[in-house]
């Protein structure tokens, strides 16, 4: 660097609005003073080398799904660095606001942040408007902001549940920059062995009940198979009222619910002779 | 030789021989032609009303907008041009929410009030520094009450087009400003509950207006201690206990 | 025994006007360990003071520790350049809020705005291992932890640096209880006595001490209580 950040001495108004303000974000280019950059030729080896020291956080299984009653979000709360488990409590779901929640995958401080700013985007839009941002609008937004950074190596799958005038909604944004609704999505390194069990178990009329535990059990299955899931399976419930937290188990214990005889375990069975 | 005090108003930079800004003195005169708001602060909260003058049975009351809320702990009321006050008050949700998302804690009010004390300020900029609020022509025609919630106790505070802030127990901004503040300063009393604030807020706004007060013709919000915008039937029930 | 030696081989990060060297590399690992154990109304936080490269060391004096308040530290492990940096960035950012604000930053705002501080550096991180420590508004310790590019959590106790991998099974050992994201929510943080604490994290350092070779010489020891910040020092062995 040729040059010494000096933008915390910045006279601070001026700077933090034009930090803040959504349309300038979009058009603001990344190499602004918000987000310096290194002065090299070959930026991809140098992200890739940077990355492989540093090591951020990742590592993950994630869902959503839309039923009858709502939404279920579901998630595990492992973060690895390498092969070091460097958090078993990460919450991995986002709370934007009453009526939204992000999920997180990929990198922890990628979501983490632009998270956080949609929350606050979210915010603003509120009260300009007098009214709560659709989850359609909230998911667009972050997947502009994807959209604008694509190519600098950022890393992230998350959806956006919620709950609008329109009804139940589900969206999956990533940091390529794109962005579908859908019934059921999955998202992670575990992805594969939760959808193993969610798409066997779904079924759009099911109660309110069986949704929380097939996705306390999808989840449970991921961290079962999946080295870098694990933790505590938190589950969340999307209603016209909002949502609310309605499990949180350490996937140890799971392990005992759904297996009270160790034998009986796929794992642990007897030889077959 | 002096110029006359004409020539001395026309620029924004420019001081009077006596030591004057003439414009912001005018922009200060054009508040006392807004409709009146009045601020009061008590232990729990802080009552802010303003009068809507809804000039024609077809206008919409309801777009007729004199409070706004900044964020969930700080509400304005406004008197003046109230066009200007919308610029003022998308740069004070700008600076709290930045303020949560760099500090994850409700912006201190007077930071806030600060905040857009400077933004009131910067009309005598230039705009090559390629700044947000450089070259604007003329000072913001607009005061606002600032009532907020800060670590537990209600704050007031009044702005003005010169930029300055002063924190008040109770203030009235606006055209009925005058008579409003003899009252106030006979009503106000540091031990005043929330609601009796409102009765005292509301009696002064109606000694000052010129139209009998409805439902529809004021507005009352309060920050006790979040930010709550009355709805109809609520000033209804205030209007009831004058 | 291996270690990572941070050159790059093959890698040619040259650009006009920068710096050409076939194997320019911007951070160096200068090691260290940083520890945190928080109880009800304590934070004890300790640093080892050696700094090294590679397989020298350059100082036995070099404190990681900042003292934002006297309810705040930063604890600061790995590249010094960029610990160096941050922590002044950092500070600088802490005085103008106390201008601005007229009040110190409290733990809880401090550990936000180191996490918008790492990821603002998000290409081109800093090469850090973060703790922010200290009580927070209601008299409780608080430990937050951090990876270089700014995710952060906050949590009971934590090791960050070189020594983690030794450190961090013996506290989770000793202090490890229910998850916070457990519903019915459940007592997430094993207080010790404060005492306990400081003797928990001695006897982790000198442990580490004798298979980390990025800690060693003394650790500095900052116990903040709500009458302000304590320092101690314990000698480790210099080899």
């Amino acid at each position: 660097m040729d040059r010494m950040d000096l933008s915390c001495l910045e006279s601070a108004p001026r700077s933090r609005a034009a930090e803040l303000c959504p349309a300038d974000l979009m058009s603001q280019s990344v190499s602004g003073s918000s987000f310096p950059l290194p002065q090299v030729q070959d930026m991809d080896a140098f992200q890739r080398d940077a990355m492989a020291y540093i090591k951020p956080n990742h590592g993950t299984t994630t869902l959503g799904f839309i039923f009858e009653h709502g939404v279920i979000v579901a998630v595990d709360s492992r973060a690895s660095s390498g092969t070091y488990i460097s958090s078993q409590t990460v919450k991995k779901v986002i709370e934007i606001n009453p009526f939204l929640l992000g999920t997180m995958a990929g990198g922890a401080a990628d979501c983490q942040f632009w998270q956080r700013n949609l929350g606050m985007r979210c915010r603003l839009y509120e009260l300009n408007n007098n009214r709560r941002i659709s989850v359609r609008a909230a998911s667009k937004l972050l997947a502009n902001t994807m959209f604008s950074y694509k190519g600098m190596g950022l890393s992230m799958g998350t959806m956006i549940a919620g709950y609008d005038p329109t009804g139940p909604a589900l969206w999956y944004v990533d940091s390529d920059g794109q962005r579908t609704s859908g019934k059921v999505f999955s998202v992670g390194s575990g992805s594969l062995y939760a959808y193993g069990v969610l798409d066997n178990g779904y079924k759009w009329d099911m109660a309110v009940e069986d949704a929380i535990e097939l996705g306390q059990r999808s989840i449970y299955h991921a961290t079962f198979r999946d080295a870098v899931s694990g933790g505590t399976v938190s589950v969340y419930h999307v209603t016209k009222d909002g949502w609310t937290k309605v499990r949180g188990v350490d996937v140890g214990q799971l392990h005992y619910k759904y297996y009270p005889e160790c034998d009986l375990h796929p794992c642990h069975g007897k030889p077959p002779i | 030789m002096f110029l006359t005090r004409s020539e001395y108003d026309r620029g924004v930079n420019t001081f009077s021989p006596e030591g004057r800004l003439f414009q912001v003195e005018y922009a200060i005169e054009a508040i006392k032609l807004g409709s009146t708001a009045i601020g009061v602060k008590t232990k729990t909260g802080t009552v802010l009303a303003v009068e809507k003058r809804v000039t024609s049975p077809l206008l919409e009351p309801t777009s007729v907008e004199k409070v706004a809320e900044v964020d969930e702990h700080i509400g304005v009321a406004m008197s003046g041009l109230t066009a200007d006050a919308r610029t003022l008050i998308d740069h004070a949700r700008a600076e709290t929410q930045s303020h949560r998302f760099t500090y994850n804690e409700p912006m201190p009010v007077e930071s806030c009030t600060q905040a857009v004390c400077d933004l009131s300020l910067r009309f005598g900029e230039d705009d090559d520094d390629g700044g947000s609020g450089g070259g604007m022509s003329r000072p913001f025609g607009v005061a606002l009450l600032v009532a907020g919630w800060d670590n537990g106790s209600a704050v007031l505070f009044h702005t003005d087009p010169s930029g300055t802030f002063y924190r008040c127990e109770a203030m009235a901004i606006g055209s009925g400003s005058e008579g409003a503040q003899t009252a106030l300063k006979e009503g106000f009393r540091a031990d005043l509950s929330l609601e009796e604030a409102e009765v005292l807020a509301l009696s002064t706004l109606k000694q000052v207006m010129e139209e009998k007060v409805t439902s529809t013709n004021v507005d009352i919000a309060s920050v006790a201690p979040s930010y709550h915008l009355y709805s109809p039937t609520e000033v209804q029930g205030v209007i009831g206990r004058l | 025994m291996t270690i990572i030696v941070p050159s790059g081989t093959g890698n040619v990060y040259a650009g006009s006007g920068t710096i050409q060297h076939p194997s320019w590399s911007p951070y160096d690992e200068n090691g260290g360990t940083c520890v945190a154990v928080s109880g009800n109304d304590y934070c004890v936080v300790a640093s080892s003071n050696r700094l090294s490269t590679g397989f020298s060391i350059l100082t036995r004096d070099e404190s990681k520790i900042i003292k934002m308040s006297h309810k705040c530290v930063i604890a600061t492990a790995n590249c010094q350049a960029d610990r160096k940096t941050l922590q002044k960035t950092l500070q600088t950012r802490h005085i103008m809020y106390m201008h601005n604000h007229g009040k110190p930053m409290s733990v809880a705002a401090m550990a936000q705005l180191v996490s918008n501080t790492l990821y603002y550096k998000r290409f081109f991180p800093y090469y850090t291992y973060n703790l922010v420590c200290g009580l927070d508004e209601e008299g409780k310790g608080a430990v937050y932890t951090y990876d270089p590019v700014g995710s952060y959590e906050r949590t009971g106790y934590s090791c960050e640096g070189t020594g983690k991998d030794l450190i961090q099974p013996v506290l989770d050992n000793q202090l490890k209880a229910s998850s916070p994201l457990v519903l019915p929510a459940e007592n997430w943080m094993t207080a010790l006595p404060m005492d306990d604490a400081v003797d928990l994290v001695k006897d982790a350092f000198v442990s580490a001490g004798e298979r980390d070779i990025y800690t060693g010489d003394v650790v500095e020891l900052l116990i903040i209580t709500k009458d302000g910040v304590r320092t101690e020092h314990l000698d480790l062995k210099k080899d």
